[in-house]
C-alpha cells in the first residue's frame, strides 16, 4: 500500500510499475502480486532499497528475481542505486498473493 | 544487501550430462525391454534381465538421481555444491561402469570387464557421497532432508561394493553364503536404502514446494526415516545369516509403515496446498506413489509363490512404475530451471523472456503420460498373464514413450537464447 503523505509515494508507485516487469519464474506472476516485495526506501540520495522476501529461503531462482529486480529498476531509476534488503522474518506466505495473483494462480 | 542464502544454482556441468544420458540410457532400456519381452516373466538370475535391471538401476534411476541431487543439495542444504569437478568425474566413472556392465550382463561375460565397470560405479557412488556429505557438512542447518540424503548415499556405497564383490564372485568364488541370496540383500539396499530414502528425502522438499503447501509434522519424516532403516538392517542381518523367508514381511512392514508416515507427510502439505490445480507432471509423480504401494503388496506373494512372474511383476513396478513415474514427473520441474538460469537470468526484467516452462513441448506430456499408463499397465498384465505378445507390444509403446521423454529432455539442454539486446 503506498500512503500518499509519502514524500516518495510518486516514486514507490513508479517502482511497483517496474518491478511488476519481475517474473516469478516458476509460478509465472509478478512478484508484486506474489506479495514477495515488503517495501521501497528512498530516503537515501541515490540509493533505492527493496526490502523484500523468497517463497523459500533456499529459492534456487532467487537469484534471477534479485537479478530481476536490479535490472528493473536501474531502467526506471538510472540516477539510483538499487539495494535490495532481503529478509526472511516476516516468512512470505500464500497470504501474501494479492487477488491479481490468486486469480493468475487459480487459487 | 543480498543474503548469501540466495545465488546457490549449481553449474550447468554438475546437472545437465546426468539428465541428457539418462534420457539416452532410458531409450536404450526400452529397447532392451522390446528384445527381452518373451523373457521378463523368467527368472531374474538370467543376463537379459541382469542387463535390464543394471540399465534401469544405474543408467536410468541413478543417473537421473545424481543430476538431481547435484542440482538440489545446495536448495535443501543452502549451500552451494561442494565440488562441481568432482560431480562431474563422478558422471564419467558412472557412464562408463555402466556401459560396460549392461554389456557383460548381456553377453553375459564375467570377465575384467565387469570388474573394472563395476569398479568404476562404485568409484563414482563414493564421489557422490563424499560431495554429499561435504554439501551437508557445510551447511549452518540441519534438517530430516539432508539426513535421508545422507543415509541413502550410504546406502548407495553399500549396494555398489557389496555388488562388485558379487561380480568378483562370479569369477574367483569367495562369499561364503549362497549368490542369489546376497543379491536380493544387494538389490533391497539399493532399492530401500538408495532409491527409496532419496526420493522421500528430496520428495519432503520439493513437492510441498510445487504445490505451494506446508506440513509441520516433520516428526513423520523421522518416523519414516528411523522405520525404514530399522527394516532395512534387519532384513540385511536377518538375510545374510538366514535363509529368506516369511520373516522378511516383518521387515518389509516396517519400510512400509516408514514409508506410510513420508505419504502422511505429503498428503498433509496437499491438503494445505495454496495451488489447487494439479498438472499433469504432478499426477506422474502421484501414480507413482500407488506403484510402490503395489509393489510391497507384491512382497508376500513373491515370497509365498514359486513362480518367477511375482518377482518380475515386483521389479516392474519397482523400476518401470515407482521410479520412472517419478522421473517422468519430476524432470521437466527441474532441468529447464537450470537451463533457463543460464540462458535468461540476466535478462530478467530487461525484455520479455520464455519462462522456464516455454523450453520443452508442453504438448507432448499428455501423450508421454497416457502412453507411460498404457505401457505399465500392458506389461504388469503380460507379466501376470504369461503373454509374451502383450510384452511385445508394451516394449513398443516403452520405446515410443522414452522417444518423447528424450525428444523433450534434449530440446531443454540444447535450448539457445534467440534474444538479443
Amino acid at each position: 500500500m503506498i500512503s500518499l503523505t509519502n514524500p516518495y509515494a510518486q516514486e514507490e508507485l513508479k517502482a511497483n510499475i517496474a518491478l511488476m516487469e519481475v517474473i516469478d519464474p516458476e509460478l509465472n506472476i509478478n512478484i508484486i502480486d506474489m506479495g514477495l516485495v515488503y517495501g521501497i526506501d528512498f530516503s537515501e540520495p541515490q540509493t533505492i532499497t527493496v526490502t523484500m522476501t523468497l517463497s523459500t529461503p533456499h529459492c534456487p531462482m532467487g537469484d534471477a528475481i534479485e537479478q530481476g529486480v536490479m535490472n528493473v529498476l536501474a531502467t526506471a531509476f538510472p540516477k539510483r542505486q538499487t539495494k535490495i534488503n532481503l529478509v526472511w522474518d516476516p516468512e512470505w506466505s500464500i497470504d501474501n498473493i494479492s487477488a491479481a495473483g490468486r486469480e493468475q494462480l487459480g487459487l | 544487501m543480498a543474503d548469501i542464502f540466495i545465488n546457490k544454482a549449481p553449474k550447468e556441468l554438475a546437472v545437465i550430462p546426468f539428465y541428457g544420458t539418462a534420457a539416452l540410457f532410458f531409450v536404450l532400456l526400452c529397447t532392451l525391454l522390446f528384445f527381452s519381452a518373451s523373457t521378463l516373466g523368467g527368472h531374474y538370475f538370467s543376463p537379459s534381465i541382469l542387463a535390464i535391471v543394471h540399465t534401469a538401476a544405474l543408467g536410468w534411476g541413478t543417473m537421473v538421481i545424481f543430476g538431481a541431487a547435484y542440482q538440489l543439495l545446495p536448495v535443501i542444504c543452502e549451500r552451494e555444491l561442494y565440488s562441481t569437478p568432482l560431480a562431474l568425474l563422478s558422471y564419467f566413472l558412472l557412464t562408463i561402469g555402466t556401459c560396460g556392465m549392461i554389456w557383460s550382463f548381456w553377453w553375459f561375460d564375467m570377465g575384467w570387464l565387469m570388474i573394472v565397470s563395476g569398479s568404476c560405479v562404485v568409484g563414482s557412488s563414493y564421489l557422490y557421497a563424499f560431495n554429499i556429505y561435504q554439501t551437508s557438512n557445510e551447511s549452518n542447518k540441519s534438517q530430516v532432508n539432508q539426513h535421508f540424503l545422507l543415509l541413502s548415499a550410504f546406502w548407495l556405497c553399500f549396494t555398489t561394493t557389496v555388488g562388485l564383490l558379487l561380480a568378483i564372485n562370479l569369477r574367483y568364488q569367495f562369499i561364503p553364503r549362497n549368490h542369489l541370496d546376497v543379491l536380493k540383500l544387494h538389490a533391497h539396499a539399493g532399492i530401500v536404502g538408495w532409491f527409496l530414502q532419496l526420493i522421500c528425502g528430496v520428495g519432503a522438499k520439493l513437492i510441498p514446494m510445487f504445490l505451494l503447501g506446508k506440513s509441520k509434522k516433520t516428526q513423520l519424516l523421522y518416523a519414516a526415516l528411523i522405520l525404514q532403516n530399522v527394516g532395512l538392517i534387519l532384513f540385511l542381518a536377518d538375510g545374510y545369516f538366514n535363509p529368506i523367508g516369511l520373516r522378511t514381511l516383518l521387515y518389509g512392514l516396517l519400510v512400509a509403515a516408514g514409508t506410510v508416515c513420508w505419504l502422511l507427510y505429503i498428503i498433509d502439505a496437499y491438503k494445505h496446498r495454496a495451488r489447487k490445480k494439479i498438472d499433469l507432471l504432478m499426477k506422474h509423480a502421484g501414480l507413482s506413489s500407488l506403484c510402490l504401494s503395489f509393489a510391497f503388496l507384491c512382497i508376500p506373494i513373491v515370497l509365498i509363490s514359486s513362480q518367477t512372474k511375482w518377482a518380475s511383476l515386483y521389479g516392474s513396478l519397482i523400476f518401470l512404475g515407482w521410479i520412472t513415474g517419478i522421473i517422468l514427473g519430476k524432470t521437466f520441474k527441474t532441468l529447464p530451471f537450470i537451463v533457463w538460469n543460464s540462458r535468461y537470468k540476466t535478462l530478467n526484467g530487461k525484455t520479455k523472456i520464455p519462462m522456464p516452462k516455454d523450453l520443452y513441448d508442453e504438448k507432448i506430456l499428455p501423450y508421454q503420460y497416457y502412453l507411460y499408463l498404457v505401457a505399465l499397465a500392458m506389461l504388469c498384465l503380460g507379466i501376470v498373464l504369461d503373454q509374451s505378445f502383450l510384452l511385445k507390444i508394451a516394449g513398443v509403446v516403452w520405446v515410443v514413450v522414452s522417444l518423447l521423454y528424450g525428444y523433450n529432455v534434449f530440446r531443454v539442454i540444447f535450448h539457445k537464447n534467440q534474444i538479443k539486446l
